[in-house]
């Protein structure tokens, strides 16, 4: 009888535990995202999670913890939470670099990563300057190294490789000015505090169309045509040795701890596949210059170490690095 | 005739607003949530408008700015409530407002400043609604002409004028605190070089020292202190009958009011600073231009006027950059960007083609915003007034219990729980010896600025501090800055009263000399 009790008792208890498991999630959660809100990160992870949102049940609060080295704040923030799945990570490629700038002292493999998609970057100036073609300008800053003002979101983002990127590939020399996000530095731009800025398609659509700043090549491999502007040529036609460091594509999207239980990472994988393919997140793509991808785990895990290993050793080649990659583990890529 | 039409979209846009009742109720829904949360120690309005983000996804984007504009508008007032009522501003936006608001709470007129500061605040909010609506690319050309030495500057002018403001006798006081702000900003990782200063290894301050915490810590807890220590009951709320609009009072303060709607709108177009500065430069140049300064933080209904009407005036300046260059005038409407991108419209220089009646929408919504805040105001403010009925002994432990949620509730972090207690009982020895703590708070929200700015000014001129005296803005408020440390000397005191009575000996010379008879003193 007593034994019977236990058994039955057991058993309530392992159903109500798988009862109890697959109700993740019970909560809202939160999405910490670790760059500034209007970003391209922030604004790829509002639309994903309310799309999301939707499938889950739940509200997807999405807030900004930005600071630190390439997000280092919110990413050690979100990762200082329980790891239950209640609490994701906003993220784009740029985080990878945390590690080898002292900010984050793990591989980045401790995440599991949704990756939506990325913008490409492109190179602009301000109006007024007399630049009208790349080849201008990176012969003017030849000829004058590091008296051109260049800008792009904090040290080490994705918009600074892009820029040093175009320095190695074309020999020129700029004077970089960090500010705290794309749209700070766009607006430097503007004001002609900086000449010359970096920052993606879909950040910078609007103000290219509306004449405030002057597109002179796109970082990737084919150009880009956009309405109303025209084509934007590659900056691979006028300088072919770029091919050798670019394109350093966006990886925009979020993570959970790769220790989070399986059964909240597949509830997740679920309602981010079902997102992902509504037509809301599709037009909005197109509409907003984004390629999108749908990557996750092993698929996103294996694009993101090449991307850490990638930028880790281009950074500390660069001597832009504090932490040395190889204490970190990190391969050669 | 492109003025004609847009006036006749605007009243269009008007009618189809108000003529659908789930928009009604969503407007008058979220201007009172706003209020709570601008009223609560601890919820800010940027806090509501990130929270409501979420939640208007599933409507279309006319309902949605319904929903975040009006908790915008209702944010930015509520914070007044706390301001005037227990003196512990509900956002940095109110700290101002609560010099004056205070001091008339304690003498029994909490309802009158109340129902005035919520006439203030509507009209600020219509009048910075005109500017979205009519000049507002002339104004975004202007926020153009900030660079980083204007940026740096204008921080740190905020610090220096709220320290000279609030200074209850010497006015180095007021600077010192302001100073102790900057100086607890520095704390974490430097935002140019990612250097952490002064965190003793602790990572929990690598991003810095939060200012909810602070906000709360600064102003609740000497305050909490304070009012158990001396056992009175706050304010007579017998004279609770002159909540009803004084339309005479407002009549007669009129120049004053738009005067601190242009500053609000004018501080509210510069982007990246918001309503917290706004509130204290409108103050100051309330007193400063006030026949009776010495009135001020004795219970000036003026100086409550200023704050609130300059701080609502804000929210219309903020749409400004926002709106047509994409760039968020002040934190929250960093988050109403956001949630544009998330419906899908994205501000900038392109807007007026690609959404042609947007602006006017937005504009359209902020009136509407600004009459059910006027109206839901006047209803609350008779009832929020009886909060001061409860006996201290019962209300301020609830208040203490509000200030340690309130501070928690920002990201779930008991950090920062250690950090505001120490703050506040730092805070409260301060205020003992006569130090005022409102420019504390405003040296830890606007130091951030100033010393990223600066150092990225220098950056950008390879060293030189020249630009200071090259750039019109930058010249412009160096020489405020100036004027305002210089005005405190005694001997331009002296030099200034001589001045001034020499010019009047002249004048009645002269005035005897022309006409005859003499000029009165």
């Amino acid at each position: 009888m007593k034994k019977s009790l236990i058994i039955c008792l057991a058993v309530l208890l392992a159903l109500g535990t798988v009862a109890y498991a697959k109700d993740f999630p019970k909560r809202n959660i939160t999405a910490v995202v670790v760059w500034g809100a209007g970003g391209g990160t922030d604004t790829c992870n509002r639309i994903i999670h309310a799309e999301m949102s939707k499938f889950l049940g739940v509200n997807v609060n999405v807030i900004n913890k930005t600071g630190g080295v390439a997000g280092s704040v919110g990413m050690n923030y979100a990762f200082s939470r329980p790891h239950d799945g209640y609490t994701l990570c906003g993220l784009s490629e740029s985080n990878v670099t945390a590690g080898v700038q002292g900010g984050w002292d793990k591989r980045f493999d401790v995440w599991d990563v949704f990756i939506v998609g990325g913008s490409p970057d492109v190179i602009s100036v301000t109006p007024n300057t007399p630049y009208k073609t790349l080849k201008d300008l990176i012969e003017a800053a030849k000829a004058d190294p590091k008296s051109i003002k260049a800008a792009a979101s904090g040290a080490g983002s994705i918009h600074h490789l892009n820029l040093l990127a175009v320095e190695n590939g074309s020999g020129a020399k700029f004077n970089f000015i960090p500010y705290k996000g794309s749209a700070p530095s766009q607006n430097a731009a503007m004001a002609g505090e900086v000449s010359v800025v970096v920052t993606s398609l879909a950040e910078q659509q609007q103000l290219l169309r509306g004449g405030k700043l002057r597109a002179l090549g796109m970082l990737i491999p084919e150009s880009f045509e956009v309405q109303g502007l025209g084509t934007i040529p590659s900056s691979f036609d006028s300088y072919p040795g770029l091919s050798k460091y670019l394109p350093i594509s966006q990886a925009i999207g979020f993570a959970v701890p790769a220790d989070a239980p399986d059964q909240a990472k597949s509830v997740l994988v679920d309602a981010f596949k079902k997102a992902i393919a509504t037509d809301k997140v599709k037009s909005w793509a197109k509409e907003n210059y984004y390629l999108l991808s749908g990557a996750t785990g092993a698929e996103s895990k294996a694009i993101f170490s090449a991307l850490e290993s990638n930028f880790a050793w281009t950074l500390w080649e660069l001597g832009a690095a504090t932490v040395d990659p190889a204490k970190l583990g990190i391969p050669k890529p | 005739m492109m003025l004609l039409e847009r006036i006749g979209t605007f009243f269009t846009i008007i009618l189809q607003l108000v003529s659908e009742p789930i928009t009604l109720a969503i407007l008058f829904g979220s201007v009172l949530l706003g209020i709570i949360f601008g009223a609560m120690p601890g919820l800010t309005s940027t806090l509501g408008v990130a929270l409501l983000t979420a939640l208007t996804y599933g409507m279309d984007t006319a309902t949605a700015m319904v929903c975040l504009l009006a908790i915008y508008v209702g944010g930015t007032y509520g914070g007044s409530y706390a301001s005037i009522l227990i003196n512990i501003p509900g956002t940095a936006a109110a700290a101002a407002t609560a010099l004056d608001g205070y001091p008339l709470a304690l003498k029994g007129e909490a309802g009158r400043a109340i129902g005035l500061t919520t006439t203030a605040s509507a009209i600020g909010t219509s009048i910075s609604m005109l500017f979205v609506v009519s000049i507002s690319p002339i104004i975004s050309y202007f926020a153009l002409q900030f660079t980083s030495f204007e940026f740096f500057l204008l921080a740190f002018f905020g610090i220096l004028i709220s320290g000279t403001l609030t200074s209850p006798d010497l006015v180095i006081k007021g600077w010192i605190s302001g100073f102790l702000g900057l100086f607890m900003a520095c704390v974490g990782r430097d935002l140019l070089q990612f250097y952490p200063r002064f965190t003793f290894g602790f990572t929990q301050l690598d991003s810095g020292v939060e200012v909810v915490p602070v906000l709360i810590g600064a102003f609740g807890i000497p305050q909490i202190i304070q009012v158990l220590k001396e056992r009175f009951q706050i304010g007579e709320t017998q004279k609770l009958q002159r909540i009803i609009p004084e339309i005479g009072t407002v009549i007669r303060n009129v120049p004053a009011i738009i005067r601190s709607a242009l500053i609000g709108v004018g501080i509210g177009a510069v982007p990246g600073i918001g309503e917290d500065i706004a509130g204290w430069v409108s103050y100051g140049t309330a007193k400063n231009t006030s026949k009776h300064p010495e009135t001020f933080g004795k219970g000036e209904l003026q100086g409550v006027l200023a704050s609130e009407t300059a701080n609502n005036a804000c929210v219309g300046g903020a749409q400004i950059p926002l709106l047509n260059l994409g760039i968020p005038g002040s934190p929250p409407a960093a988050m109403l960007l956001g949630a544009l991108m998330l419906h899908g419209v994205t501000p900038g220089p392109m807007i007026t083609f690609e959404h042609p009646t947007f602006i006017t929408e937005v504009a359209a919504i902020l009136l509407l915003s600004s009459l059910a805040m006027w109206v839901t105001g006047m209803l609350l403010a008779k009832q929020v007034v009886k909060v001061l009925r409860i006996p201290p002994p019962i209300f301020m432990p609830i208040i203490g219990m509000l200030c340690i949620i309130g501070s928690y509730s920002l990201g779930l972090n008991i950090f920062n729980l250690y950090l505001m207690l120490p703050v506040g009982i730092i805070c409260y020895f301060l205020t003992e010896m006569g130090y005022p703590i409102a420019p504390l708070v405003i040296g830890v929200i606007l130091g951030p600025m100033a010393d990223e700015n600066l150092r990225r000014a220098l950056m950008v001129s390879q060293g030189s501090f020249m630009p200071v005296f090259t750039r019109p803005v930058s010249l412009l408020l160096f020489l405020v800055i100036v004027w305002t440390v210089i005005s405190q000397f005694q001997f331009y005191k002296n030099f200034k009263n001589k001045l001034v009575a020499r010019l009047r000996r002249k004048k009645s010379v002269a005035a005897v000399g022309s006409n005859g008879p003499p000029a009165e003193e």
